[in-house]
């Protein structure tokens, strides 16, 4: 009989290895023990060694494939066995065999007799509450991988798959009602016109799971009154509790001296007051210093799309703005090739859209990191969300006169310091590069001129 | 394959030209103008027949070559102020009531220029204006309309006549019954000539009609008749020219039955397969229309050869200008396509 | 202002444009001495003679035929069809001579006629001599096809019809004949290919016509009673259809029935549903539209069978408040 060929599991979460290269081909003598193929998992990559002398034959999987792991994924033939003693595929892989060299140090848990997920899979999705019913898998098991997938993606009822009527959903679009939130009174539980106009007259109940377990109005025992989670307020809500889920966020702190830019600053709109252009706002000069900072720290201006990496060419800087009904984030486009004077007008013009409810599409799409100042607030320091699906959002606080040491002989001089932090998605940025971005970032705040000119 | 029936024509073969000439009142001019429009019909055919097979024409024909005595014998008996409705195979036809070749050529490579600017193609070429109120794709489609101008001359109380042409397959649409009652309930001022080629598309008239010639059919409905040697062009003008004088006179339909044949398939998709190349060569070579008018004319010394030379030649000329200027001419716009639904 | 029947509104109308037109004149069966099958042409023998009152044979292939080649040359005829089941005869030379002379020639004929024929059911007539046929004769261009719902529509409807240089079929429904209206004295035209709102709502669109009219509006003022508002639009011209009108109120409305008699399948309420659905009234639509029409049968002899193979005022009733409680 033919040795199969198993590939080891070597990681409690692990699901599959990546192929990176058969050391050994198709055909060819292979010896107990030498590294047959290089596979990739998660955290490293290691050779695997074959179980058996012989020939190696009927590979089924190729570089860059993923093979799952506890599978056959070749056979080695001894003397006197050719291929037609080979199995068909199927019928191997439908018996769990267990590797013989590997070593898991926790108990297998329990499964599904029909093994639909994997035991990672089904510890998550019990956590979370997620009914594996509605977990889509490409492979014949669901995988952590796709409970990653489907906490990302929008269920159906959000994409706006309900029943209602053509008038309804023409109003619900000009008052910006979502209708997968309103139940609806026509037959079938279509939503009519009327469904809509008495959710944006506002006063109605809306069906949540999370609020149907609160006590009633009557029984409350503090008084106060309730709007519906509806609209823009709705939509900030599920964004941000996505990414706030999805994206891995680490903070990284610095402060950063802002004489010079001040000092810039002020030369700058000298000049302007004379030509009669405006003024030159701080967050606007900050905006052009990151975006041209961006620049070279790709990790930081890129998005995870899928299964890839995606690296934005422009550097499009989104301002979070506060607007009375929320949170709105125009975006400047390419900051980093737009002039500073240029960039100054747009934002002042992107805020006065803002403040009165004007936004485009366009001035909100594309946007590759975020900047969001409270310092106008007084707040010193605080951390942010990251803006989905971008990877970075940078948190400025105030900036404040302090006394800090100077120079390499400890002279104390007063200064005005700013503290921004940083949020990344750790999933793309590790530490070290989010500090490598910063400590650039610092540099350039402190140097201006080096940029600016 | 049926064998076609020599006929007992009621006419006598025309033998003399010059006699038939004097007798009918017909100036050597207008005898010699009939040999040229024949001509010019015959040698038009051939052209759109070569168009066809060099792929230029979109769509089908439907060649009358053969039958250009009737044409011609009809046409000059009527005046340019009676109404004419024919069929399918109405090139002959158009061409005798003085169409202009040009244009109708531009009709058949679907250009704006052509008669219908393109939109009516072969077999529905008309000239309303100059009451030729056209050819009719459907068979039969003439003796409806006829019957309606028929109306409108007596309510006018003209002495316009309609010559209405129709083949031996019309014969048994029930139109053909309608159009003859109503002409002879109210005396309506139609010359019905029926242009018996013998076929149908491929059906052969004698095994799809009770009893030819149609002599019965006419008398059914009190309407005189006569049968024509449809080939023989001084006789179908002689007789074409007595029914016209009867109608005139307030007397009603007439009904002339003209013996022919044609060359080509019946469209340009006939291969012929019902029929003997014997037979077509037989009514090509002893019967030709053309060939005998030319005979008789020359043997009258009404023609000479030199002069059927260059009749020949000039007529081969104003086909060629007309195909140039027909290829020439430019396609209507297709956003118009919508025009002309309604008026 | 006078009130004359249906039928008498369609001989003024004709007697109208006799006198001023001397290209006009009608043609059809038993039209003269009996005065025709519905008695519409009765008199006019006597005024116009026998030339202009074509009493026809019974050829109703060459009825339509001639009419054709009439109005080629220059004539105003209107032929009539003793029973609109009667055109199937002669839809040859409707559609195949008469509605595309005008583009098959570019542009350089017309035809100017008229047919009028006697369309519906009701009568114990049976399955061929009851037919509404409208849905036929709107799908070919080149026709018009009109159906007056009132004798005022009637009368001005056929002066335009006369007038109009293209073939126009005018379909009377014999229920409608001996029925009553305040028609204008002389000459008045209703122009073709515009819609009448008959009754003003604001519930619900309702687009019907012929005797559907009649059962329409006596079913809204029935309701208006209750409150509800029902808008009865007739389109009076089915080809060309005012679908502007249609659109209009569907978007004041957002709920549309269409009513007819003629059979639901290829009935021209599916072209009222597509020109609804291709316009910005789609984005308005709080109700799927719905149709009222004739059954897909024959229509019956028995006297209560003939009447369930068509909509009636109880139907009409039914479905119009089915909608506007959110049944369907």
């Amino acid at each position: 009989m033919p040795t199969p060929f198993i590939m080891p599991k070597m990681d409690m979460d692990q699901e599959v290895v990546t192929i990176i290269e058969w050391l050994k081909k198709e055909g060819e003598m292979v010896t107990k023990g030498e590294p047959v193929v290089t596979v990739e998992t998660d955290k490293i990559t290691s050779d695997i060694e074959a179980p058996e002398t012989g020939t190696l034959v009927g590979i089924l999987y190729h570089e860059n494939d993923e093979a799952p792991v506890t599978q056959v994924v070749a056979y080695i033939l001894k003397e006197g066995e050719s291929s037609t003693d080979l199995p068909g595929v199927k019928e191997l892989s439908r018996e769990s065999i267990q590797a013989p060299s590997s070593t898991p140090s926790h108990a297998p848990a329990e499964t599904t007799p029909n093994l639909r997920a994997t035991p990672v899979a089904e510890k998550m999705a019990a956590s979370m509450n997620i009914d594996l019913a509605k977990v889509q898998t490409k492979g014949d098991k669901i995988t952590k991988t796709d409970i990653e997938n489907y906490l990302i993606t929008p269920q159906p009822a959000q994409l706006g798959k309900v029943a209602a009527t053509p008038a309804a959903r023409r109003m619900s679009k000009e008052n910006d009602i979502e209708l997968a939130g309103l139940s609806g009174s026509g037959p079938r539980g279509r939503i009519q016109s009327t469904d809509v106009a008495e959710a944006a007259a506002s006063l109605t109940q809306i069906a949540s799971p999370k609020l149907a377990s609160l006590p009633k109005k009557d029984t409350q025992l503090v008084a106060g009154r309730s709007v519906p989670l509806v609209g823009k307020r709705k939509r900030i809500a599920e964004r941000l509790t996505a990414s706030y889920q999805n994206s891995p966020h680490i903070y990284l702190t610095v402060e950063v001296d802002m004489s010079n830019v001040e000092a810039s600053r002020k030369r700058m709109n000298k000049l302007n007051e004379k030509a009669g252009k405006s003024s030159i706002s701080v967050t606007a000069y900050l905006t052009k210093l990151v975006a041209l900072t961006l620049k070279n720290h790709p990790y930081l201006n890129a998005s995870i799309v899928e299964d890839r990496i995606e690296f934005w060419e422009d550097v499009n800087v989104g301002i979070a703005t506060a607007v009375p009904d929320g949170l709105v984030v125009p975006v400047l486009h390419q900051a980093d090739q737009v002039s500073l004077s240029d960039l100054n007008e747009r934002m002042r013009h992107l805020g006065k859209q803002a403040r009165d409810n004007a936004l485009t599409r366009e001035d909100v799409d594309g946007g590759t990191f975020t900047i969001s100042n409270l310092g106008m607030y007084g707040v010193h320091s605080f951390t942010a969300i990251i803006n989905p699906p971008q990877t970075g959002i940078l948190a400025v606080g105030a900036t404040v006169r302090k006394p800090v040491v100077v120079d390499e002989v400890d002279s104390v001089e007063v200064r005005p310091i700013m503290s921004m932090t940083l949020s990344v998605d750790h999933r793309i940025v590790d530490g070290a590069v989010g500090a490598e971005f910063l400590a650039d970032l610092v540099r350039v705040i402190e140097n201006p001129d080096m940029v600016i000119y | 394959m049926v064998n076609w029936r020599e006929e007992e024509f009621d006419n006598e073969q025309t033998m003399d030209a010059r006699q038939k000439g004097e007798e009918l009142g017909l100036s050597n001019e207008r005898m010699i103008e009939m040999y040229r429009t024949m001509l010019k019909i015959r040698l038009f055919e051939e052209m759109a027949d070569k168009l066809y097979a060099l792929g230029k024409v979109h769509g089908t024909m439907h060649l009358s070559a053969g039958q250009e005595a009737v044409a011609v014998g009809t046409g000059f008996a009527v005046s340019r102020s009676d109404y004419m409705l024919n069929h399918h195979r109405g090139h002959g036809h158009f061409i005798t009531s003085g169409a202009d070749l040009g244009k109708m050529m531009a009709e058949f490579l679907g250009k704006d220029t052509g008669y219908c600017h393109g939109r009516g193609g072969s077999m529905h070429i008309a000239d309303v204006t100059a009451n030729n109120l056209g050819a009719n794709g459907i068979v039969g489609g003439s003796l409806q309309l006829a019957a309606g101008v028929g109306i409108a001359i007596k309510q006018r109380k003209t002495d316009q006549l309609v010559l209405t042409l129709f083949g031996d397959g019309a014969a048994n649409e029930g139109i053909f019954h309608e159009s003859l009652n109503m002409a002879r309930i109210w005396d309506l001022p139609i010359l019905y000539v029926c242009e018996n080629n013998q076929y149908g598309m491929s059906a052969n008239v004698n095994r799809v009609s009770a009893k030819t010639p149609f002599r019965d059919r006419a008398a059914a409905y009190d309407i005189p008749y006569f049968l024509v040697d449809g080939n023989d062009v001084l006789a179908m003008y002689e007789h074409a020219k007595k029914a016209v004088e009867s109608i005139r006179t307030g007397n009603g339909p007439y009904f002339i039955e003209a013996t022919t044949y044609r060359y080509f398939g019946h469209s340009k998709s006939d291969r012929n397969l019902y029929r003997t190349k014997d037979e077509i060569e037989y009514w090509k070579t002893v019967k030709d229309p053309i060939d005998r008018m030319e005979g008789l004319l020359l043997k009258a010394d009404i023609l000479t050869v030199d002069a059927v030379k260059k009749i020949h030649e000039e007529t081969v000329q104003e086909i060629d200008a007309a195909v140039i200027f027909a290829e020439e001419s430019p396609e209507p716009d297709v956003k118009d396509v919508m025009e002309w639904v309604y008026a | 202002m006078p009130e004359i029947t249906y039928r008498e509104a369609i001989r003024d109308a004709m007697v109208t444009e006799m006198r001023r037109d001397e290209t006009v004149f009608l043609m059809g069966e038993d039209i003269g001495t009996y005065g025709g099958a519905f008695g519409v042409s009765a008199g006019m023998l006597d005024e116009f003679g026998p030339e202009r009152i074509l009493e026809t044979p019974i050829s109703e292939l060459a009825i339509v035929g001639a009419a054709t080649g009439a109005a080629m040359v220059g004539m105003k005829p209107i032929a009539e069809m003793m029973f609109m089941d009667f055109i199937l005869l002669a839809l040859e030379p409707l559609m195949n001579q008469a509605a595309k002379a005008r583009y098959m020639f570019g542009g350089k004929a017309t035809v100017p006629m008229v047919v009028r024929m006697a369309g519906g059911s009701g009568t114990g007539a049976a399955a061929q001599h009851s037919q509404s046929l409208e849905n036929i004769l709107m799908t070919i261009p080149g026709i018009k096809v009109v159906a007056p719902s009132s004798p005022r529509d009637a009368k001005g409807l056929l002066l335009s019809a006369i007038r109009d240089p293209n073939p126009v079929c005018f379909i009377e429904h014999k229920l409608l004949y001996k029925v009553k209206g305040e028609v204008p004295e002389g000459e008045y035209t209703i122009p073709l290919g515009v819609a009448d709102v008959k009754r003003e709502g604001t519930d619900l669109t309702v687009v019907t016509s012929g005797i559907m009219v009649n059962k329409t509006l006596s079913v809204a003022e029935k309701l208006a009673a209750e409150g509800i508002s029902v808008e009865v639009i007739d389109p009076r011209t089915l080809r060309p259809l005012d679908t502007d009108t249609i659109i209009n109120s569907v978007k004041k409305t957002s709920k549309l029935l269409v009513v007819h008699e003629a059979t639901k399948t290829g009935g021209w309420a599916g072209e009222v549903f597509a020109a609804v659905c291709e316009s910005d009234a789609f984005d308005y639509l709080d109700a799927p539209m719905r149709r009222l029409a004739g059954k897909d049968c024959p229509i019956p002899y028995n006297r209560l069978m003939e009447a369930a193979a068509v909509p009636q005022e109880a139907d009409i009733e039914a479905e119009i408040r089915a909608i506007l409680n959110n049944v369907y």
